[in-house]
């Protein structure tokens, strides 16, 4: 019996059959567990089946074992962050020493504080080139070993207070919480209410790292309408609102390239109102409804449902609270009694 | 409310107008590339989104001698535009100055009954109803020869030919089913 089980076959198998051919080489390179010889004789024109057994052969031979296959599969996924779904926490209240937290500390207490609170589990702390903090754990329980099929991943930027979660279950996420409380120095952490694909994407979003636009960035309308005529015989009736709608859109969503997000979800929980259903509207207890807003790049959409006209202007706060906020899941309440109260989307 | 009246300013020497409505503002700025090319007259090419137009350009503004709506069947959005635009416009023009144009009619996603709205719209009003397809640069240039043929007829230009003598021909008409109860 080699040094590789059932597992790491496995998860050697699965993450062979999901990096590209193409990509496989450097993700190998930067393994560094094969021998230069080792990887020279890799053939990546082969089939994956072929690749795979290869591969198997080699690990054998090194004597490695499941938690060297988990780095390559972390190594694969630090590179590719923008597959699967993306979850946002953010860290409240810091102690007096949050901000002196630095990186060997809190390899240190997060391994500590997790292992202290789980029994059988497996965590691997990495340093990404940009000031990331990725974090992989194979979750286990009393009486099973850690499960490297099923990862949660964490990323964790010192020093800010947010922290990104792969997939965790509802038995895992307060034990994680806890021990990334304790280890970053913070008192609680809350769901942020983002979600998306893209890891960078709602990084920048939250961090707002893309072009944001300010109101004084647009003087007036009138330098737009100065532009170079296209022909003579054509003229625009409506120039002026078109860039006025257009103006409110960027003041709303920025005027560069925004960050992808694929959805906004808004839970309503507001009393109905319509003149015209009376059923409806006389009932005291609100109507509950989930609205959901699906595209592939969720903020463009927006701005231009709003710059073409197709979404009213000035852009109601429920949409621009999305880049504002940084937040695509809303809850939202009737604010106070009576009918005359304001929709607002509420601080969950 | 300021209607628009077609008779209202002199016509321009050799010279058509035409005022494309389009609540999208997609199809209509390549119809008005592709009409300008016309070398025979001079055409203008007014673009709006809905009416009523805005007033300040009323000075600068030709007579209108062809109103065009474009609807886009998969949007609701765009025929609800056109159908309430439709009431700033002054009577004088369904007399063959109006003509509806529809895109995306072979579209999947875009319901039978929206058709049928727009078919009993245009027959409604006595104006004709053209099929286009917006995608292609085939299916704009052929859009703009059969605006063109219309425009020139409603500017005055085609001599005997009036208006309201080719819309009697080209009107839109409803199959009598879609309109009246059975009697069996």
């Amino acid at each position: 019996m080699g040094s590789m089980d059932n597992t790491a076959k496995r998860l050697l198998q699965r993450l062979v059959r999901r990096i590209p051919s193409q990509m496989l080489k450097t993700t190998l390179d930067k393994w560094s567990r094969l021998t230069a010889a080792q990887r020279q004789s890799m053939d990546y024109t082969e089939s994956k089946w072929a690749l795979t057994e290869k591969l198997l052969a080699i690990c054998e031979e090194n004597e490695l074992t499941v938690k060297h296959i988990a780095e390559l599969e972390m190594i694969h996924v630090i590179e590719n962050p923008n597959l699967g779904m993306w979850y946002v926490f953010q860290l409240m209240d810091p102690q007096d020493d949050a901000h002196s937290v630095e990186l060997t500390q809190f390899k240190e207490q997060f391994k500590s504080h997790l292992s202290e609170l789980i029994r059988h589990v497996s965590i691997k702390i990495k340093k990404h080139t940009d000031e990331a903090v990725w974090i992989r754990i194979a979750w286990g329980d009393t009486f099973s070993r850690p499960n490297h099929l099923k990862p949660t991943y964490v990323v964790h930027y010192l020093q800010t207070p947010y922290v990104f979660l792969t997939s965790p279950t509802s038995k895992q996420k307060p034990l994680l919480s806890q021990a990334l409380v304790l280890s970053t120095r913070y008192q609680a952490i809350k769901d942020a209410n983002l979600s998306g694909r893209k890891l960078t994407a709602i990084r920048d979003l939250l961090m707002k790292q893309y072009l944001q636009v300010f109101p004084t960035k647009f003087p007036s309308p009138l330098a737009e309408r100065n532009c170079v005529v296209s022909n003579l015989h054509i003229e625009k009736e409506q120039a002026g609102s078109a860039a006025n709608r257009h103006q409110m859109a960027c003041e709303a969503f920025g005027d560069g390239i925004l960050p992808q997000l694929q959805s906004a979800v808004y839970k309503l929980e507001t009393k109905f109102r319509d003149h015209t259903n009376k059923t409806m509207t006389e009932r005291d207890e609100p109507f509950k409804c989930v609205v959901k807003f699906a595209s592939t790049n969720l903020l463009e959409s927006l701005r231009h449902s709003a710059s073409s006209g197709v979404a009213s202007t000035p852009v109601t706060p429920l949409l621009s609270s999305v880049p504002l906020k940084g937040k695509n899941y809303f809850v939202i309440t009737d604010n106070g009694p009576g009918p005359s109260s304001q929709m607002k989307p509420s601080q969950k | 409310m300021s209607l628009l009246k077609p008779f209202s300013k002199l016509p321009g020497l050799n010279t058509a107008n035409i005022l494309l409505v389009e609540s999208e503002e997609q199809f209509q700025q390549s119809l008005a590339d592709a009409l300008v090319e016309e070398t025979s007259v001079t055409v203008n090419v007014r673009l709006a989104k809905s009416l009523p137009l805005p007033m300040e350009n009323d000075e600068s503004r030709p007579r209108i001698d062809l109103v065009v709506f474009i609807i886009n069947l998969t949007s609701e959005l765009s025929f609800q535009s056109a159908e309430a635009s439709l009431k700033y416009l002054d009577p004088g023009y369904f007399l063959g100055k109006v003509c509806f144009m529809v895109t995306n009619a072979r579209n999947a996603s875009s319901p039978a009954e929206r058709l049928d709205a727009v078919r009993k719209l245009a027959s409604s009003l006595h104006c004709p109803l053209l099929f286009a397809e917006d995608q292609t640069p085939d299916g704009v240039a052929s859009a703009t020869e059969r605006l063109l043929t219309i425009l020139k007829v409603a500017a005055g230009l085609v001599p005997i030919a009036t208006a309201l003598y080719v819309s009697n021909l080209t009107r839109c008409t409803l199959p009598l089913d879609i309109d009246l109860p059975s009697f069996d």
